[in-house]
């Protein structure tokens, strides 16, 4: 189809003047924005870390995945959360404690450096004492420092050994009645 | 050859210092003094501005962390990228073409003009040779992208260069435009030409003018790479182009050599299109008969400092609402549009010229 010159020339100045009317209705559309006009006289960014409109932990929803918190006292040692983990940030020692029924966990340790927030862990986790805080705030200045330990702490040789003689006679006991 | 300017041997005088000074001296101090007072403390501000006026048309808050209102952040930004370490260090020769380069681009602040006693050298040609400073800015970067060897280099140097060549003609002929009108390129006849009311301004004297002001400032966008037409290297697909192998010191003396052009290119928009440095005739007459000549000088720096800030910020608006275009793009409407309506601009300021010299 053979276009005239004619239409040619008015596409042309057409298409200029769109261009410059756009850029202009462009510019005219930062007005409200620069004398904060109306619902744009607040900025619609989180002010963080100022405490004006940025969130506190209680802002989040309620299954937000933070930082993790195992509370030590439910672990029962079942290494489900170290075996599910992606990112394989986990790390556990554990042992049979006084009393043949509890689990002693020495070592729990999170490295949240490698920790992806995925929450797997978490489902996993049978006594449910592994659970997401609502902090998000975890930066350290060391790499070390990222490591979280839950642990009750190493035992000693001699309490193993007590240990071990008080399961030893609890058995006895059972075995008696 | 014009001889030293007065305003340095006015300031020279002021302070005891005897103005039997070389040529060559006085013309060095006022360079390095031009750079220093006026140059770096703009740069400073308008990026300060930028990023905080940006922020207001996108509803954020901008910087507000460095000093009260986030005022230190320039000097942060710079602190910051003085101590970044360089990924490679440049040869002998390297770092002579950087030197004969910035030698080259600054040289030109000895055509800024300034004011009415701040001109240097104020010959018939004045008016074209800030665009020495486009050209070397425009040859550097390329020759920047090319000897880096790889491809961001080659095809940011390649592109840069076609949109220089392509901003160059509609800019020359817009400036032919301002030159129509007072029959001479000297800064100091294109500033006495207007006055200091709008309506005495080149751009409102005719409508050829007005048409010649708006492809100035678009062709001088395109000439020197300022956004939103900063496509020659800013383009994604070779992550950022001639800059991308850039740190710390020498990425800030790249980007300050861009804001050169953008400042330059500002404050001779001002001088041929947007009224100069003119006071009110009264207000000069008054401080010429009291002798103020230091300030004089002073007011008719901040009265052009202001408008170019004005239009610096004028262009920062849009680009701040304004996507990107690509780099073809943008040459396509430099050649397609630009420069027939500076031509279009041309034969009409002539015969607005003409009409009235024949009447």
């Amino acid at each position: 189809m053979k276009v005239s010159v004619f239409s040619g020339i008015v596409v042309y100045f057409r298409s200029v003047f769109q261009g410059v009317s756009s850029i202009a209705r462009a510019c005219f559309t930062a007005f409200p924005y620069l004398f904060r006009v109306g619902e744009f006289r607040k900025e619609v960014t989180e002010g963080y870390p100022d405490p004006v409109s940025s969130k506190t932990a209680d802002d989040l929803p309620p299954r937000t995945r933070g930082l993790l918190f195992n509370e030590i006292d439910r672990c029962t040692g079942c290494r489900a959360c170290e075996k599910v983990c992606p990112a394989q940030c986990i790390r556990m020692e554990e042992e049979p404690g006084a009393d043949a029924s509890k689990i002693w966990v020495s070592v729990f340790d999170i490295d949240f450096s490698r920790c992806i927030f995925c929450g797997l862990c978490v489902e996993a986790c049978q006594p449910s004492s592994l659970i997401h805080t609502k902090q998000y705030e975890g930066a350290a200045y060391e790499l070390t420092d990222l490591v979280a330990s839950f642990g009750r702490g190493q035992v000693t040789p001699e309490q193993r050994a007590k240990w071990a003689a008080l399961r030893q006679m609890s058995e006895n006991d059972e075995v008696s009645l | 050859m014009s001889s030293s300017p007065a305003w340095v041997s006015a300031w020279l005088d002021a302070w005891g210092i005897s103005a039997g000074l070389p040529e060559w001296v006085s013309a060095s101090i006022s360079v390095a003094a031009l750079f220093l007072l006026i140059l770096v403390p703009s740069a400073t501000l308008i990026s300060y501005l930028d990023r905080k006026l940006s922020a207001d048309f996108q509803a954020r808050v901008g910087p507000n962390r460095a000093g009260p209102a986030g005022l230190f952040q320039p000097l942060a930004d710079l602190l910051k990228l003085l101590q970044k370490e360089t990924r490679r260090e440049w040869s002998w020769k390297e770092n002579l073409w950087l030197i004969i380069h910035t030698m080259a681009l600054y040289s030109t602040l000895a055509v800024i003009p300034l004011g009415s006693l701040a001109l240097m050298v104020d010959t018939e040609m004045s008016a074209f040779l800030p665009f020495w400073s486009a050209l070397v800015l425009a040859l550097g970067t390329m020759l920047l992208g090319l000897g880096q060897g790889s491809v961001p280099g080659w095809f940011g140097g390649i592109r840069v260069a076609a949109q220089t060549l392509a901003g160059c003609f509609p800019a020359l002929i817009a400036l032919l435009c301002a030159g129509m009108r007072t029959g001479s390129f000297r800064w100091s006849v294109l500033a006495s030409s207007q006055g200091f009311m709008p309506w005495q301004w080149t751009c409102f004297s005719n409508p050829f003018q007005l048409i010649a002001l708006m492809v100035f400032v678009m062709s001088g966008l395109v000439l020197l790479e300022i956004s939103p037409l900063d496509g020659g290297h800013s383009m994604s697909d070779i992550h950022g182009g001639v800059a991308s192998h850039l740190y710390g010191r020498r990425f800030s003396l790249f980007n300050f050599g861009r804001f050169y052009g953008f400042f330059f290119w500002s404050v001779i928009t001002v001088v041929l299109f947007l009224g100069a440095w003119n006071l009110p005739y009264h207000l000069v007459e008054r401080l010429k008969d009291w002798g103020a000549v230091r300030l004089l000088g002073i007011l008719e720096l901040l009265l052009i400092l202001t408008k170019t800030f004005f239009v610096m910020l004028l262009v920062v608006w849009v680009a701040r609402v304004s996507p990107r275009s690509r780099v073809d793009q943008i040459t396509d409407f430099a050649w397609k549009v630009l420069s027939p309506f500076s031509l279009v601009a041309l034969v009409g300021a002539s015969i607005w010229a003409g009409w009235r010299a024949f009447q």
